[in-house]
């Protein structure tokens, strides 16, 4: 038996899919989470050990698809055929949620309405007569609150009671024609008069939506260009400003501390045994792993902070702020989803891309969305911040602000290759009511991260790790690498050149080069190989980092300054990303060409701020400018005439386009 | 040199990289786009083809 969920976006269907499965699926407290349909079995306590599935289905206002993910909601109830349909419906705005509820109940597949939220209700002093609008719905209704998992028994058990029965609808569309514009506005109009008189008769509000609250004017303080721009800057310095120099090197210093005692303990079990299992155990496996390990405690606290950020409704009234901006460079205001999503992962911010109607600007945002510094990107910032600039919270940010300056670049320069003109998109966002965010919530989104983070570092990393260390240990000749003579290691030759290309970024040693490849299996690994290539494991040491205020162990061990430190760091966090974010790329993008461009942006990109950092850097701090400067600006000057030959072969193709149209113009007159 | 703890030590490394490398391969093998990453879980549950076909066929 199948039960599948539909109601608006950001009604909480999510939230309840998680809640009966036990599945713990991308929530946040705005529309356009989900995008597309998922299935998992509702545990036994809700079935009663019989075998039932739900299906999460992204948000739809309407069966008349607008967006892309109304359209798999439409399509899905439509043609799959589930047995029972439960319509959540945001309890708080019921003349808006009813529209979709009576088409609903037009397919003839028996449903369950789950008033959700009623907990908000009855703090505003909201109530709703559950049995009225029952009977005039024809359907059972429930009361539930999916946070709490609050009257989802109810709702399931008479799910599955109703399994085979049919539906009868209060309102009927007439038999009308679905092309014609007029026809179907006037029945549209006349199902939102049914659905007011409902509401009117079961619906007693204390505060008038008409009345403006402390709340809306918090809200127009937010939304404003200006205000709300500088208000997203602060909150956003205080969310890396407290996980990367805070409350995390705090927590972390005391893990990096038992972790290297480990390490220490390891090695001297090993004093006996031959150098290389040392060094594959002690310096690869455990101070390899223990150093992404060590960065743990920073990312979690970030999590935490941007799952309160998520659940209290804030995100929705940033993405309101930045959708002019975006509109302005050539994307759609519903590139900010993926935007903000990306903090946490770049897959599944490749993957909200979805939600974009239009083709190029939804291949457009995916190739930017990564940009902005992802969960994996974290360790890397807060090595080099703790290492560099003493720990400071603004690289940090400055890394997340300069992303997003990034992507509108980048915007603008997939408009002008694509020779795309400005057209006049929407941007719909329902802004969420205000909440308490919810610790738990929190609590549960950091703790499942923070699994998958140790699940990386035990799987990919430590193999990766490994396998540095061998080829690091190792000749070609498979003979072991003696001291003073690394530079013959596998690992050397493979890097040596690639680290020539860097050497206009200030750079160019082998080891940070093999540090930024093997990154692109995961960011993490930059952190990892660093930690094997320079014998590294305590990336954070709060005290040393009072004592010394920078030039501590990491940076004297790795040679750079801080402006190569900087250079290194941002073409870390702007070049590709890993080659899982790549393929989810491709499967967004569907195209070969637009995969390549993406491929080739971002590491132009990421080589030209490299570049510009390190020259510029330089000479504004040493008075002249870094090495290779010349080779440097040839590569940067080659970057530039590609995008310039690229951008007028497409427009030459546009023209051609045109120009058929016209002549099949002129055929058409002349016939 | 060959005494219990490069015995022990031997073992350990083999046996982590075996569990490493199986587990990723068995992750793989269910269709798990990024191990590790965040959006793990819901990567592999989403029908993302089925969505895809669906939505052309929409618009």
């Amino acid at each position: 038996m199948r039960i599948a969920f539909a109601g608006n976006p950001n009604s909480g269907k999510t939230t309840m899919y998680n809640a009966l499965t036990g599945r713990s699926e991308k929530v946040g407290n705005w529309g356009g989470v989900t995008v597309g349909s998922k299935e998992f079995k509702i545990k036994d306590e809700y079935t009663g050990g019989r075998d039932v599935s739900a299906v999460d289905l992204p948000g739809a206002y309407s069966m008349s698809p607008f967006t892309p993910e109304e359209g798999i909601t439409s399509e899905y109830v439509r043609t799959t055929n589930p047995d029972v349909i439960v319509n959540i419906v945001d309890a708080t705005n019921l003349s808006r949620s009813l529209f979709f509820t009576t088409q609903l109940l037009e397919l003839g597949i028996p449903v369950v309405v789950a008033l959700n939220k009623s907990d908000i209700n009855e703090k505003e002093g909201t109530s709703i007569d559950v049995d009225k609008l029952s009977a005039k719905l024809g359907c059972n209704v429930f009361e539930t609150t999916s946070t709490e998992g609050k009257g989802l028994s109810d709702v399931i058990s008479k799910a599955i009671s109703l399994s085979g029965s049919s539906q009868k609808p209060p309102f009927v569309q007439a038999d009308i024609d679905l092309k014609d514009k007029a026809a179907v506005d006037a029945e549209d109009r006349k199902r939102y008069v049914f659905v007011n008189e409902i509401v009117a008769a079961v619906e007693s509000r204390r505060t008038l939506s008409s009345e403006t609250r402390g709340t809306d004017k918090l809200d127009a303080v937010l939304t404003n260009p200006i205000s709300g721009i500088l208000l997203f800057a602060a909150v956003m310095w205080f969310v890396f400003w407290t996980s990367q120099t805070w409350l995390g090197p705090m927590v972390a210093d005391l893990i990096v501390g038992w972790i290297e005692q480990f390490q220490e303990w390891t090695a001297g079990l090993l004093e006996n045994s031959p150098p290389i299992l040392s060094a594959l155990l002690a310096d690869g496996i455990v101070g390899g792993v223990g150093a992404v390990v060590g960065f743990l405690p920073l990312v979690m606290v970030m999590y935490f902070l941007i799952a309160l950020l998520e659940d209290c409704g804030y995100m929705a009234r940033v993405s309101a702020v930045m959708d002019p901006i975006f509109k302005r460079v050539g994307l759609s205001g519903k590139s900010l989803i993926p935007v903000v999503i990306g903090t946490g992962c770049g897959i599944p911010a490749i993957m909200a891309c979805r939600t974009i109607r239009d083709e190029r600007e939804r291949r457009a945002t995916s190739m930017l969305a990564t940009f902005i510094p992802c969960g994996a990107k974290i360790p890397v910032i807060a090595l080099f911040a703790g290492a560099f600039f003493s720990g400071a919270g603004w690289v940090s940010t400055l890394s997340y602000f300069f992303g997003l300056l990034l992507i509108f670049l980048g915007a603008l320069l997939i408009k002008y290759i694509t020779g795309y003109r400005y057209r006049k998109s929407f941007f719909i966002i329902e802004l969420p009511k205000w909440k308490v965010p919810s610790q738990k919530f929190a609590f549960n989104s950091m703790l499942e991260r923070a699994k998958e983070y140790i699940i990386k570092a035990a799987t990919i990393i430590l193999i990766c790790n490994t396998a540095v260390q061998v080829m690091q240990s190792f000749d070609w000749h498979f003979n072991v690498v003696e001291e003073g003579a690394e530079s013959s290691s596998i690992l050397a030759t493979i890097a040596s050149p690639f680290a020539i290309l860097l050497i206009p970024l200030g750079f160019g040693v082998w080891q940070l080069a093999a540090a930024a490849i093997t990154g692109f299996i995961a960011k993490e690994n930059v952190v990892g190989t660093l930690a094997v290539v320079y014998g590294l494991t305590a990336f954070i040491d709060v005290e040393e980092l009072e004592l010394t205020g920078g030039a501590n162990n990491v940076a004297m061990a790795m040679g750079l300054t801080s402006v190569t430190a900087l250079a290194y760091l941002f073409f870390n966090l702007y070049t590709p990303p890993c080659f899982a974010a790549i393929g989810a790329m491709n499967s967004e993008m569907k195209s070969r060409a637009w995969l390549w461009g993406a491929i080739g942006l971002q590491l132009g990109t990421g080589y030209s701020v490299a570049f510009l950092i390190y020259q510029f850097g330089t000479l504004f701090t040493e008075g002249h400018l870094g090495r290779a400067f010349i080779p440097g600006l040839i590569a940067v000057g080659c970057m530039a005439v590609a995008v310039i030959v690229i951008g007028r072969k497409t427009r030459a193709h546009f023209d051609d386009m045109y120009e058929l149209h016209r002549r099949d113009g002129k055929e058409n007159a002349a016939a | 040199m060959l005494n219990a703890a490069t015995i022990i030590s031997t073992i350990l490394i083999v046996a982590a990289v075996l569990l490493a490398t199986r587990y990723i391969y068995k992750e793989k093998k269910k269709g798990t786009k990024c191990i590790g990453c965040p959006c793990a879980g819901e990567c592999h549950t989403m029908h993302g083809s089925s969505d895809i076909k669906m939505r052309e066929k929409s618009f």
